[in-house]
């Protein structure tokens, strides 16, 4: 479902914000902090903090709909990734390096738009929980009237 | 609420990326970024709507939405739980947010590909901290910019000018000094209806001074069109998501861009601001200025910005009125004879002058000096006349007032700006070609000093 070179963006350091909704239909969402795709690229594992995770969890553990967005803030190349909840356990100690990889990179990305480090340096990243889904559908959102179009 | 949305108004300025969830009928959750995010009142806020795309699509559907947005100065999050309630299409707040929208796309060129569809309005219901985005506690780091202090003393520069182009100067200089915007520009209307064009500028290595604008080209464009102050803040990223939407930009760009004297400014601006200068329903000029810094315009500098607009507007006008009052007492000097070639030294001591070609090209209004542009319009008519008849009987001395008088130049009656058109003569020479001098004698006069030869041709 994710290929090789959506893969590549997917994992390289970019702004994550996972959605979800209630049983009232009422929308849910918080900031992740990294992903991995499975070689396969048919599952998700999205990494959020423990201080966000009761804003989503309750959701997914109750109807298992997710929306995963991602966008790159130099060029706002971006993209959504929805998937089915199937399950999600404490983040590693050695999944903890790929966090910091990624989110590194993604506070990187955010200072070469003018946003210095130091007014993300509150923003925790650990410890975390690791959400995995399993992917339906990727779509393309990258500003502009094909936003929302099907990525194969 | 224990948060007022007024509070948050910082969070708006689009400098980081605000995040929308949505949800659609059957269930499905949305999460898209969103490019703009506006206060509306204490209850309201209004998301752009530029296409009919999911997010859209569910909200037809579902009206609830979430919205998470940063503080820039303190980092922290906000989640805004929002309900949908109507759509505007036209009104104050529609026009406010195409109007920024429209601004970006103007700077990079690309003035009709954005279109705002509609300023969707939303009841904002809870108002929450997003603890993943943690933000400094104690007050923002902010810098107020336009203090009374600073205010106090540009009014002071601005009293002591006597002459519109020391005001000009002086207005730009008080700027970079008392507020610190080091890069900035006074543009005025030209004789040509929807065109500005630009008389001072500083802070640039090229002056720039002469550059055309179009009404609603580019911010000052825009902002002279509109008639209400801009102020752009994360104009990286409104660029970035601007140029994402129309990737083959440079094209338009260069057709936006064909400009003979091009606008200065810097190469990656992160906030602009236009103001424009207007009395009693007069557009007087446009004051533009741009900043390194991500973030430079605040909210609570809206008020002093528009009252900064309203001062300089006046302050301007009363000069050119007083100038062209005083103009009205100059005489018309009498013919002096024409300096030889020789009469000023040449530089180096070197015996020859050099020679200028000036070709007026009479159907275009339009002035080139060794086979480059130089300058069009009246300040093109202005010097050719000066120099025809420096020629013909040998003056070297005028006044404003013959100029004034003078039919073929065409001035209306009233409100002629011939001032400003003088100091953009003289800069654009001193600029390109020294040797052609326009030097201030007393008020309302002045000397056409040649310090080379010139060789004049009219073309039709």
């Amino acid at each position: 479902m994710i290929d090789k070179g959506l893969a590549v963006f997917l994992q390289e350091g970019v702004g994550i914000h996972i959605g979800t909704r209630n049983g009232s239909l009422e929308p849910n969402g918080a900031r992740a902090v990294a992903a991995t795709v499975e070689d396969d690229g048919s599952h998700l594992v999205v990494y959020v903090t423990n201080l966000a995770a009761p804003r989503v969890l309750p959701d997914l553990e109750a109807n298992g709909q997710a929306a995963v967005s991602f966008g790159r803030p130099v060029d706002e190349r971006a993209c959504q990734v929805k998937g089915v909840f199937r399950g999600v356990r404490a983040a590693s100690d050695e999944e903890r390096a790929i966090v910091q990889a990624q989110w590194d990179g993604y506070r990187a990305s955010l200072e070469q738009i003018g946003i210095p480090r130091i007014a993300t340096a509150t923003w925790p990243d650990w410890p975390a929980v690791a959400i995995r889904l399993e992917v339906t559908a990727v779509f393309n959102q990258t500003p502009g009237p094909n936003a929302g179009e099907p990525l194969r | 609420m224990s948060v007022t949305l007024e509070s948050l108004a910082t969070c708006f300025q689009g400098i980081l990326p605000a995040q929308l969830f949505t949800c659609s009928f059957d269930g499905i959750p949305n999460a898209a970024y969103l490019s703009h995010v506006e206060y509306v009142d204490p209850t309201h806020v209004a998301l752009s709507f530029q296409f009919f795309n999911k997010s859209r699509r569910n909200i037809s559907e579902n009206p609830s939405a979430l919205v998470q947005v940063t503080d820039p100065d303190t980092g922290q999050g906000w989640q805004l739980r929002l309900r949908y309630v109507r759509s505007e299409t036209s009104g104050p707040l529609f026009d406010r947010m195409a109007l920024r929208i429209e601004a970006i796309a103007s700077y990079c060129g690309l003035k009709g590909i954005f279109k705002l569809r509609a300023a969707d309005v939303y009841e904002v219901l809870a108002i929450e901290k997003a603890l993943e985005e943690a933000g400094f506690e104690g007050p923002a780091a902010l810098n107020p910019v336009f203090t009374t202090r600073a205010l106090q003393e540009l009014s002071v520069r601005v009293n002591c000018a006597d002459s519109l182009e020391k005001l000009l100067d002086s207005i730009l200089r008080g700027l970079d000094e008392s507020f610190g915007f080091s890069h900035s520009a006074i543009l005025a209307p030209t004789e040509e209806e929807g065109v500005l064009v630009t008389i001072a500028t500083r802070g640039y290595p090229e002056s720039g001074v002469g550059a055309e604008v179009r009404f609603g080209e580019g911010i000052a464009g825009v902002v002279a069109e509109a008639r209400k102050p801009i102020r752009v803040s994360g104009l990286i990223r409104g660029m970035l998501y601007a140029y994402a939407m129309h990737r083959d930009a440079e094209q338009a760009a260069a057709g936006v861009r064909r400009r003979r004297i091009p606008m200065p400014g810097l190469p990656n601006p992160e906030s602009q601001l236009g103001v424009p200068l207007i009395v009693r329903g007069e557009l007087i000029g446009v004051l533009y200025l741009e900043s390194e810094a991500p973030y430079r315009f605040h909210e609570e500098d809206k008020a002093s910005i528009e009252l900064l607009g309203s001062y300089l507007a006046i302050a301007l006008q009363n000069m050119q009125l007083q100038e062209r009052s005083t103009d009205a007492a100059a005489e018309v000097p009498t013919p002096a004879p024409v300096r030889r070639p020789g009469v000023k030294p040449a530089r180096n001591g070197a015996a020859a002058r050099a020679r200028r070609d000036v070709v007026y090209y009479a159907g275009d209004e339009c002035i080139l000096l060794d086979g480059e542009y130089l300058i069009r319009s009246l300040p093109a008519k202005i010097l050719w006349r000066l120099l025809m008849a420096r020629e013909s009987t040998g003056r070297n001395e005028f006044t404003n007032r013959e100029l004034r008088l003078d039919k073929s130049l065409n001035l209306p009656e009233w409100k002629d700006n011939l001032e400003s058109r003088l100091i953009l003569l003289r800069r654009r020479l001193d600029e390109k070609c020294p040797d052609i001098r326009l030097v201030p004698r007393a008020r309302g006069r002045f000397a056409l000093e040649l310090g080379c030869d010139v060789a004049l041709s009219l073309r039709p």
